[in-house]
């Protein structure tokens, strides 16, 4: 009999309808974020809430030490996690932009990612008179990477693939420092930190 | 001078008769814009539950993205909850919210982009007349504008699922009633009949509105 019982809660466990009722939403936004040895720091952010509300935040003016300035920041993830019908949204917004001193600079960042149940995309992101290094960038493309010489290199927009999202990070600078045999012979890259400006991420798992 | 009063006279029959037609159809009563729509006009008081936000590029609010540097577009979060009770013909709305942002740079006030926050979510009715093919809202309350404090101005938002992904194919429009200071009139409508999923509602150019039917 128990026997019988165990199988019959196995045959529940591994149908379709029971994982139907299993879907979560999840979402969360940010303006800036800096990751080095000395420097930890996220503004304005914004995360679902786990009862499948709306959660915002904003900063007029975020100053990051000499890694970034920007305006006009907002952050904002809203959804529900309701079985087949769940659904996350999450964006981040952004005014002017300056990393590094005027190396990359923007003024109008939207990073927006949309999940729905074996759906996901980043529509409606975009990056407006977007400079690198001196060079205009018009609408790159996603995973565009450029090298920045003596400071690392950029991706731009780049997407990464979640388990049932994605997550779009509009600016994402890399920080890295040559390292250096004992005939100064340049052998490879350490990476020491990170730089992101607008970044979105939404999952219905 | 007859034919004046015969016009007058059939004006009023009129009237009466669409009046007695939409109680009929629509018990919700709220705000509504004084111009006639080819959606959102009958309206059904049930449990009912939309999510989600996204961006718009108004003007024109089609499903093409303005070029970013025009900074041409709004993007926003808001949700909405109802139950289905009617309480003084009013649909009421058991919750919500609303997060609003215009980036066009003739909507910054006070140095900043145009932020509406809801601080009340009054009702929520489900619209039964729309192209929409999941379900569309109609729903609303009271905001402030962030930029000022300015409080208390009634909005209505005409809110549309029509299916995945949400760019391209949902809607979202607002308007706000009373004037805003430093701005004045303020909506983001499409009221073009032409243009999917339904009128007044602006296409998606990202993000997503989920209709859930009862929560």
């Amino acid at each position: 009999m128990k026997i019988r019982f165990a199988g019959l809660v196995l045959l529940l466990a591994s149908t379709p309808w029971s994982l139907q009722g299993q879907q979560v939403a999840a979402g969360q936004a940010f303006g800036v974020a800096v990751r080095t040895a000395t420097v930890s720091q996220t503004a304005p952010a914004a995360v679902l809430p786990s009862d499948g509300s709306l959660a915002q935040n904003q900063a007029s003016n975020v100053t990051v030490g000499a890694f970034v300035t920007a305006q006009d920041a907002f952050a904002t993830a809203t959804g529900a996690s309701d079985d087949a019908l769940s659904d996350a949204v999450s964006s981040a917004t952004l005014g002017v932009v300056n990393i590094l001193n005027g190396l990359i600079t923007a003024d109008g960042v939207v990073a927006m990612a949309s999940s729905t149940l074996g759906n996901s995309n980043t529509e409606g992101s975009s990056l407006a008179n977007l400079m690198v290094n001196g060079v205009q960038l018009d609408d790159p493309a996603p995973n565009t990477r450029l090298d920045l010489p003596g400071v690392g290199f950029v991706v731009l927009r780049e997407e990464v693939p979640t388990s049932g999202g994605i997550t779009v990070n509009m600016i994402h600078v890399v920080l890295q420092q040559p390292l250096v045999d004992a005939l100064g012979i340049v052998t490879g890259y350490q990476t020491t930190g990170d730089i992101i400006v607008g970044s979105a991420t939404s999952s219905v798992n | 001078m007859n034919k004046a009063r015969l016009l007058a006279g059939f004006a009023a029959i009129a009237t009466s008769a669409l009046f007695v037609w939409s109680c009929e159809q629509r018990p919700a009563l709220a705000p509504k814009v004084p111009s006639p729509r080819f959606h959102f006009n009958v309206f059904a008081c049930q449990p009912l539950k939309m999510t989600g936000g996204g961006r718009i590029d108004f003007p024109p609010g089609t499903a093409d993205k303005n070029p970013p540097a025009s900074h041409e577009y709004e993007t926003f979060g808001a949700h909405v909850m109802a139950s289905g009770q009617l309480v003084n013909d009013v649909c009421v709305a058991d919750q919500g919210e609303l997060e609003w942002v215009d980036h066009r740079d003739e909507m910054r006030l006070n140095g900043s982009p145009l932020n509406l926050h809801a601080t009340a979510v009054t009702f929520a009715e489900l619209a039964i007349d729309t192209d929409c093919s999941d379900g569309a809202v109609h729903w609303g309350g009271k905001l402030r504008v962030q930029n000022t404090g300015q409080e208390d101005l009634d909005f209505e938002v005409w809110d549309c699922d029509n299916g995945e992904p949400g760019a391209g194919h949902d809607g979202f429009a607002i308007r706000v009633e009373e004037p805003i200071d430093g701005i004045g009139e303020y909506a983001v409508m499409c009221p073009d009949p032409s243009l999917p999923p339904a009128e007044p509602s602006c296409t998606l150019t990202g993000g997503n509105r989920q209709f859930h039917p009862t929560h």
